[in-house]
């Protein structure tokens, strides 16, 4: 089986230092770890960018052998050059990160890889449960909730960030890994070029106001501390307040006894 | 009507000659000009706006009356409707991910309204009061199975909606749900997506890039997406939200072939990402009783900082302004009293549920049902309860 992960490089969101990015260090840690497992694992990992820049070694540094770099002139558009090297090496599996941490940031990347490839794709994925003739994914949703998502391969699986961390780089490891560069075509990104940079700065926005008909009522309404819908039960005798609730949490559906099944290590 | 007085003549005409500076004499001289003489107060009543909930004046005119004055809704009757029969474009909305909708019509009316378009609305759902909300078309998205995660066939539907109507722009929204759909789409058409846009100011669309650092851009583009919470929603008059015939569409090649919700442990979500909390407080003694009920519940665990203090609860489940600000949609405090610190963060709960044995304990008032009892015994009530109905379930 053939994986290929797609690594960029990052962008430290505090200094602005270029790093490995986090999200797609998290694939690469994933597709470390099926290169262990799975029999007759092809790991094949490619940047498209700058081989001379330094950061690129972090990757090696977690126990890559060889980085693939597509060399792409800055401000060029990687994805003709990804298409035409991954159409080369057919993989079974694309890892990557949802977004690139520098540049644009689109998150179209995996998408247009996917197109390209014709291969089947499942945003946000945490982990990879099975792997044979067809891939069984865990998907992570907001608020911590989970969905298991089979699909066939080829497939490109983009990484949340709730995927597991990613190891350290081992600095001999970075210094023996082999950077090979490829020569690519530099398509120039006319829509890039069209759009205006400047520093962001956050500006005030005027959200929708509550409704008041005075200017005292509004400024109430914007600043108080929100009060409940003030039902209230007074000393009530414990099984009436178990009742209360009970049929309170049921009313709005936070309780669903049938769907929400605690699993076994809920107990701690 | 009398006319008006000049003052100046009849200043002169009192002047009496002679002197080396002027005096004045004490007969009244009567004098008119042409003009009539004002009446101050029939100016003012004219000038009048509103006078309840609060009097407002327009000494220059030319300001409509607003809405609340006391007689306008007898005169108006109901809000009037605002129709773009012949718009020069199409701003295509694709909705279905809650509250961020009317953000997008709010963003959308803007693109609209500065060249004369008409925004449509593609909804697989029809509950939503899209006329209030200021769409001018709806167009159904029907043939999506509702609930069900196939995004394969969702992009395809707004595909199809796209080929029908032809819209100038798309907007789609920044969730993790619909960003998917979004970029399937754009990946499809081979177009550019401007993700994440965040503001729309002079004809062109802004989005953060660069890890956030550099403000980006470009003259609104065809497909971009909305960031949650960069626009407000639409408030002016409703719009008409004519029904337009949804398109059919081809089903496409299955690349997911199956998707189930998996249970999850809820202690193993993080504190502000939880969306049921049971949160204990120095009002409970038994942690083994409060362990069951949250496993009963399926909730997760947080705690006051008191609790904390004492080691009952780890650290990182403390709720409160120095521990986690919680969002959770609903938030059951047992035993907790209040302290301003802990009601700061659980500012953005849904609903809050109290059992506490103070009545005048802040949490009482801050909570949507309250009990004044002691928690120690309402929790092994709650727990046979819950138990009991389990079993029944079952």
């Amino acid at each position: 089986m053939r994986i290929a992960v797609l690594l960029s490089l990052g962008l430290h969101p505090a200094s602005g230092r270029a790093r490995r990015a986090e999200l797609d260090a998290k694939a690469l840690e994933l597709a470390l770890r099926l290169a262990e497992t799975v029999p007759d694992a092809e790991l094949h990992a490619v940047h498209a960018g700058d081989p001379d820049a330094g950061a690129l070694r972090d990757y090696l540094g977690m126990g890559l052998d060889r980085l693939h770099v597509l060399d792409v002139a800055q401000g060029a558009d990687p994805v003709p050059a990804l298409n035409r090297h991954l159409n080369e090496i057919r993989p079974d599996l694309v890892l990557t990160g949802m977004r690139a941490e520098a540049g644009e940031g689109s998150g179209m990347v995996p998408y247009l890889v996917a197109e390209a490839l014709e291969a089947s794709l499942v945003a946000d994925v945490a982990g990879i449960s099975d792997l044979a003739d067809e891939a069984t994914v865990i998907q992570a949703l907001p608020r911590g909730r989970r969905r298991q998502v089979r699909l066939r391969l080829p497939a490109v699986l983009p990484f949340n960030a709730a995927a597991p961390e990613p190891r350290a780089p081992a600095f001999a490891r970075a210094r023996r890994g082999i950077i090979e560069r490829h020569r690519a075509e530099s398509v120039p990104d006319d829509f890039l070029e069209a759009c205006e940079n400047t520093l962001w700065r956050a500006r005030p926005k005027r959200m929708g106001l509550p409704a008041g008909a005075t200017a005292a009522e509004r400024m109430k309404a914007m600043t108080e501390a929100r009060a409940g819908e003030g039902q209230v039960m007074v000393h009530p005798t414990p099984d009436e307040a178990a009742a209360a609730l009970y049929d309170y949490l049921v009313e709005h559906r936070f309780l669903d006894l049938q769907a929400r099944e605690p699993t076994a290590n809920g107990q701690k | 009507m009398r006319k008006r007085r000049d003052p100046r003549a009849e200043q002169a005409a009192r002047l009496l000659p002679g002197g080396p500076r002027p005096r004045y004499g004490l007969k009244v001289v009567a004098t008119e000009t042409d003009r009539p003489r004002r009446n101050p107060r029939a100016e003012r009543k004219a000038a009048t706006v509103s006078e309840s909930p609060r009097l407002r004046i327009a000494w220059k005119g030319g300001v409509a009356p607003q809405a609340g004055t006391l007689d306008a809704p007898a005169s108006r009757g109901a809000p009037k409707v605002r129709i773009i029969a012949e718009p020069a474009f199409h701003v295509l909305v694709i909705a279905g991910a809650g509250e961020i909708d009317r953000q997008m019509i709010g963003a959308a009316r803007l693109i609209a309204d500065a060249g004369g378009g008409a925004v449509c609305i593609a909804s697989s759902t029809e509950a939503e009061d899209w006329a209030d909300a200021g769409a001018d078309r709806l167009m159904p998205l029907s043939g999506l199975e509702v609930g069900t995660y196939d995004p394969e066939a969702h992009a395809a539907a707004v595909l199809a909606a796209i080929a029908s109507l032809k819209p100038a722009h798309v907007l789609f929204p920044e969730t993790p749900g619909g960003g998917d759909i979004a970029r399937r789409v754009a990946a499809r058409l081979g177009e550019r997506l401007f993700a994440g846009v965040e503001d729309i100011r002079d004809g062109r669309a802004i989005r953060r890039a660069n890890g956030g650092r550099d403000a980006m851009s470009v003259a609104v583009p065809r497909l971009l997406s909305i960031a949650a919470g960069a626009f407000a929603r639409h408030e002016g008059a409703p719009h008409e939200a004519r029904r337009i015939e949804g398109p059919g569409f081809e089903p496409v090649r299955k690349g997911i072939m199956q998707a189930k919700a998996m249970p999850v442990d809820p202690d193993s979500i993080a504190l502000a990402e939880a969306d049921f909390l049971l949160s204990g407080g120095n009002g409970v003694s038994d942690w083994d009783a409060f362990a069951e009920l949250a496993v009963l519940l399926g909730a997760t665990r947080g705690g006051s900082r008191v609790v904390c203090d004492q080691g009952h609860l780890p650290r990182d489940r403390q709720v409160g302004a120095s521990g986690t600000l919680v969002t959770a949609g609903c938030y059951f405090a047992l035993g907790i009293s209040g302290a301003p610190q802990h009601l700061q963060g659980i500012q953005r709960v849904g609903r809050v549920v109290a059992v506490n044995t103070d009545l005048h304990a802040a949490m009482i008032k801050r909570a949507d049902l309250a009990i004044v009892a002691d928690a120690q015994e309402v929790m092994p009530a709650l727990i046979r309860l819950l138990a009991q109905r389990k079993d029944t379930a079952e």
